[in-house]
């Protein structure tokens, strides 16, 4: 049988979000039949503000409401180092960690030419433009440990390198508060090749 | 090690099966397209998580059937623990004394098997892609760590021909990325390069002395790992990078045209001598043969000197293939140390004292009888 066109448009919407098969839209679907019509209000408004007011940093390609994004406008903070990462979800985890108290770039990717993303697409030239101030001294690449990952540090060390500018590489092995015992092998051969003297 | 019990479910053409075997020769006998090729399948998919005969998983569920499944019970070095794989359409899921396994590549390796089928006589003078598939389930068997170096080769490869594609089509012009595509690919092959001279090494010191004694004295194998861009067998990695960085620099233009990855591991290929000729181009069907089986049974010694204990051996329809004089030489170098299945139409006319011993199975229509 067929579901009534507003009904199965709502469907279809929540079918386009990751994760969300039909089962679950259908399920989502008819829960907000049941919802007040305030709190769908809401969640709309949510929805669409979200979108409208949410931007990307001219300067650092974060996600942010106002432009430049309160990192970049953060005067406390280091302006000597950059750090070096694919997403904006990543800026957040380094910002949990609160120990880093540079600036951040947002790449919005990794150079892949089989998913067809080359070095054009991701946003490298604006970290190019920012390196020309003679502020920074480190750009930190903290980019994935997966293949495009390290292809992208790779890349963007070998543009950087005739700035003379320093870059480093995030290190990668064993996580911390971790067993031993529950480390996979290709972690553990990463976890000794990067082994150091104490 | 050895294979105590043994049960499918909707295998194939086996509805259900449990099977008693000994740690001996295991003599299985039907007539032709009964299932003797299909048990031994299924041992050695209960070890290696994948066939030998097809990619497909899905063939090896019997025909309407949701799942198939195999369980062993195993001992090894005085211990038995059970293994099971379930295979179904969404995928296969293994355990490992009843503890399922978050990945395959953690379960491979804890059953280990040599399977030696008559296309097997084919490694010497078949294609070098069927050499560089047994190079690689051989090392991978003893090291997860070379098969996830083999993974990240076939993706950086794959990124590669892509970024190559794009050159060749003028879609892209910064060949600064294919010098990292590049760095990366000869990182990798490194490795796996390294890895496959001393695995043939460790293969030529165990054949050598099989061969000799098969040949009656006659002949002497030597084994050779030809990379495809040359380099010294005693190179370390980072001079292997060099060496290979150079050679890509050289095909560069060659590459860009072709638009695909010219040279690497992907190409490599073994190259068997005996008394100093290629047994490929040179030697004779009986040679060819002779240096088959010494590579399997110097398989069999390679691993014991790994995992300090012997692999199940499966000898599917082989037998028939080799004459008196290399079959009882087959027979002699398993007895007593190496559990074995056999698969024949008749026991009739080979006479030797193992397969007298021997535990004896009929399979008719998938079942035992």
């Amino acid at each position: 049988m067929q579901y009534p066109e507003p009904i199965s448009k709502l469907i279809d919407s929540f079918m386009k979000l990751p994760g969300i098969g039909p089962k679950t839209a259908v399920r989502l679907a008819f829960f907000v039949l049941n919802m007040k019509e305030e709190t769908v209000l809401d969640f709309a408004k949510a929805l669409v503000n979200a979108k409208r007011n949410l931007s990307y940093c001219s300067i650092c390609g974060h996600i942010t409401d106002e432009d430049p994004c309160y990192l970049c406008k953060d005067e406390r903070r280091d302006r000597s180092i950059i750090c070096v990462v694919q997403d904006p979800k990543d800026v957040i985890a380094m910002e949990k960690m609160k120990e880093y108290n540079g600036l951040y770039h947002v790449l919005h990717g990794a150079i892949s030419p089989m998913d067809g993303i080359g070095p054009e697409d991701i946003n490298i030239p604006d970290l190019l433009k920012r390196l020309q101030n003679d502020e920074i001294q480190e750009v930190i690449l903290a980019t994935n440990p997966n293949i495009e990952g390290e292809a992208t540090a790779m890349y963007i060390s070998r543009l950087l390198k005739p700035t003379g500018i320093k870059i480093t590489r995030i290190a990668h092995g064993l996580p911390v508060g971790g067993d031993l015992e529950y480390a996979d092998e290709v972690t553990l051969s990463k976890a000794l090749e990067g082994r150091r003297e104490i | 090690m050895y294979l105590k019990e043994f049960s499918l479910k909707n295998y194939r053409n086996y509805e259900s099966l449990h099977v008693q075997f000994e740690n001996k020769v295991n003599v299985i006998i039907g007539e032709n397209a009964q299932g003797k090729t299909n048990m031994m399948e299924g041992i050695y998919v209960l070890a290696m998580a994948k066939s030998h005969r097809t990619s497909n998983d899905k063939e090896l569920i019997q025909w309407e059937k949701e799942y198939a499944k195999i369980e062993g019970r195993i001992e090894k070095q005085n211990r038995f623990s059970t293994v099971e794989l379930i295979i179904s359409n969404k995928g296969k899921k293994a355990k490992l004394n009843h503890l399922e396994q978050k990945k395959l590549s953690e379960y491979v390796g804890h059953v280990n098997v040599i399977m030696f089928a008559p296309e097997d006589l084919n490694l010497v003078k078949g294609s070098p892609q069927i050499r560089r598939r047994f190079i690689n389930m051989e090392i991978g068997q003893v090291s997860p760590v070379y098969l996830h170096q083999l993974n990240k080769y076939q993706k950086i490869i794959q990124q590669r021909n892509h970024y190559l594609k794009l050159l060749q089509t003028r879609k892209q012009k910064d060949e600064k990325m294919l010098d990292v595509l590049t760095l990366q690919l000869c990182e990798t092959a490194s490795n796996i390069i390294k890895k496959r001279y001393l695995f043939v090494k460790q293969l030529e010191k165990w054949a050598q002395p099989i061969h000799s004694s098969i040949s009656r004295g006659m002949e002497e194998l030597r084994i050779q790992y030809k990379p495809s861009v040359d380099v010294s067998e005693e190179a370390d990695l980072s001079k292997i990078v060099e060496v290979y960085y150079d050679r890509f620099a050289k095909i560069r233009e060659k590459e860009i045209e072709r638009g695909t990855t010219l040279a690497g591991p992907h190409r490599d290929d073994l190259i068997f001598y005996v008394n100093g000729r290629d047994v490929q181009t040179f030697g004779s069907q009986g040679q060819q043969r002779t240096t088959a089986l010494s590579l399997k049974l110097a398989e069999i010694d390679l691993i014991h000197e790994e995992i300090g204990d012997y692999p199940v051996l499966l000898l599917d329809d082989v037998l028939s293939e080799l004459d008196d004089f290399r079959q009882s030489h087959l027979l002699n170098a398993i007895q007593g140390k190496v559990q074995t299945f056999v698969t024949t139409t008749s026991v009739d006319g080979i006479d030797h004292k193992t397969l007298k011993e021997a535990a004896i199975y009929r399979v008719s229509s998938g079942q035992l009888i």
